[in-house]
């Protein structure tokens, strides 16, 4: 990932150019955390210096929407709790399943591995949104809702088909001597997934547990219409429902310390993870 | 055979999710369900579908979605080559830059959302103030049905842009640098370059970002439903968040199925084309290169 085929065609890179190419770095900052760096200040400005900015005031800084946040009912940290158990249920049930049927596909005949991956491709770009009717009609008749463990399936439905590319991949990259050593070794199969195959693929795993998480994480319409209970929202619900309160007078200080909070764990995630979510999404979507 | 019993569980969760569902749609379709027949499912001999074709609203929200989608999609591949090229140089603090571009990306849609309807929020909102002492006037970013798509595409812009730039970063890397040197020698301009050599053999990273993007695009809600609530006027309200209104709004299953299962064989047809139209160019980009 990190060669830079790109960068060395111009072996003559002027000092303008190095300029050129700073500005356009400053530029692409300001515009991907820009808004984000415009909800932080709102988050600890007084309502009155958000509606009067050039006034003087005699208070202008204030930490009152982060208290209103954290000590309302169901306190905030609440939803980023629920999110994270959601998240970590559906990433387990992901790759339970996902594991053996990628095992499986990468050993398959190549026409019918082929068939697999179509309809696989055919899942990922359906647009799940519409599936929700459908989803929320099972949840009911399955008294599915309002459940976080509940969620996972249909999460863990909606990831299969990304993990399951992703791992069949990292499959098929494995030499099968490999395998077969370990099978004259005499292990058995469990004894050689456990010892061969899966410390071999983790990294391909970590990628796969990593984006699984941030997608159950991030989804919304599906936990809009399972989840009512308001102790039991996910994230992006409960950030949703502060706007849905009233179309007209958003409370939006509030709103920005909420945004505050439900984004730094998703930052640091980002940051401590970069490599794999990386690496994840382009193997995805290319060797997909 | 046992590997075959390996795939099933995942399989079996596959279909019921996506399978199932396609199949409950084209039965309620030809069913009234709704609140008038007390959410029983009675047979109506294709009126939903007489309804669908007659249904202006309905067309108008496909056109929205339509625009909405290529337009945000074809900012999204421009920009999304811009940033790759830039990311694709040889920079100080790399991943720390690029892990700041993939925030946008990362964030649930709706805790954006919602601060993207303060951010353009009239008139206290910093775009706002910024037209009002600059050109004496208020955008009403949000509440001018002509403007405010132009809004949502923006933020949409911003959100998935990064997914797009990734790919076609991947793309770079996979293009010899050798080549660039090669056309060097033969005098060939930086633009030349751009066009004879990046775009060509990019073009099937470009075609896989224009399939995958235009497919979620067309199915966009959360942005939608949160930051204008398909206001004004309707005049932001796309397919998807229709379909919602008449399943969890006016509480007609029956309706609301129609639609989804309309929009479902519609974007199917979509695709099917795109994928046509990929394949011929990629093939005649081939060619080019054959001669």
């Amino acid at each position: 990932m990190a060669r830079d085929h790109g960068g060395a065609k111009s072996g003559c890179r002027s000092l303008r150019k190095m300029k050129a190419a700073r500005f356009m770095i400053i530029a692409l900052l300001i515009w991907s955390l820009g808004p984000l760096a415009w909800q932080l200040y709102t988050s600890f400005c007084t309502d009155q210096a958000l509606v009067t900015p050039f006034a003087s005031l005699d208070q202008r800084w204030t930490l009152v929407h982060y208290q209103s946040v954290l000590n309302s009912n169901p306190p905030f940290i609440r939803y980023l709790f629920n999110s994270l158990f959601a998240g970590v249920v559906s990433t387990v049930l992901t790759l339970l399943l996902a594991i053996p049927a990628s095992y499986s596909l990468s050993k398959l005949g190549k026409r019918s591995a082929l068939f697999f991956k179509c309809l696989l491709i055919g899942c990922a770009l359906f647009p799940y949104v519409l599936l929700f009717l459908a989803l929320l009609e099972i949840a009911r008749y399955l008294q599915l809702g309002n459940s976080l463990i509940a969620l996972a399936i249909p999460y863990a439905a909606l990831s299969q088909p990304l993990a399951v590319l992703l791992l069949t991949n990292a499959f098929s990259d494995l030499p099968p001597e490999l395998e077969d050593a370990a099978r004259v070794e005499g292990l058995s199969v469990l004894q050689r997934f456990r010892w061969v195959l899966l410390p071999l693929i983790s990294p391909a795993i970590a990628s796969t547990a990593i984006l699984v998480f941030l997608f159950s994480w991030n989804e919304y319409p599906i936990a809009l219409t399972w989840i009512s209970d308001s102790d039991q929202l996910t994230l992006p619900v409960a950030m949703a429902r502060i706007a849905g309160s009233s179309i007209h007078s958003v409370p939006y200080g509030p709103y920005a310390a909420a945004t505050v909070i439900g984004s730094i764990p998703l930052i640091i995630l980002v940051m401590v993870f970069q490599k794999p979510i990386v690496s994840g999404l382009t193997t995805g979507a290319i060797k997909g | 055979m046992p590997l075959l019993i390996l795939l099933l569980p995942s399989l079996i969760l596959l279909i019921a999710v996506f399978a199932l569902p396609l199949f409950r749609y084209g039965w309620l379709s030809f069913h009234a369900d709704s609140v008038m027949t007390g959410l029983v499912a009675i047979p109506n001999q294709g009126a939903n579908w007489q309804r669908f074709i007659h249904d202006a609203r309905y067309w108008q929200d496909l056109i929205q979605t339509l625009r909405f989608a290529f337009v945000s999609v074809t900012a999204e591949i421009v920009l999304g080559l811009i940033i790759a090229l830039i990311l694709n140089q040889p920079l100080r603090m790399r991943a720390l830059i690029r892990s700041s571009s993939l925030i946008p990306w990362a964030l649930p849609t709706t805790v954006m959302a919602l601060g993207w309807r303060w951010i353009f929020n009239t008139p206290y909102g910093p775009i706002d103030r910024l037209m009002q002492s600059g050109l004496g006037q208020s955008l009403n970013a949000l509440g001018e049905p002509s403007i405010a798509w132009i809004t949502t595409v923006y933020a949409d812009i911003w959100k998935t842009t990064p997914f797009v730039a990734l790919i076609l970063l991947a793309g770079l890397q996979t293009i010899p640098s050798d080549l660039y040197e090669a056309a060097k020698l033969e005098g060939a301009s930086s633009w030349i370059c751009l066009r004879r050599i990046t775009i060509p053999l990019l073009l099937p990273y470009l075609g896989l970002a224009l399939m995958f993007r235009l497919a979620q695009a067309f199915g966009v809600f959360d942005l939608v439903q949160v930051m204008t609530g398909g206001g004004p006027a309707s005049s932001t309200e796309s397919i998807a968040l229709y379909a919602y209104w008449n399943a969890l709004r006016f509480l007609d299953f029956g309706y609301s199925a129609t639609i989804m299962i309309g929009s479902f064989l519609f974007l199917s047809s979509l695709i099917l084309i795109a994928w046509l139209v990929i394949t011929v160019a990629r093939n005649r980009a081939a060619g080019v290169y054959a001669k």
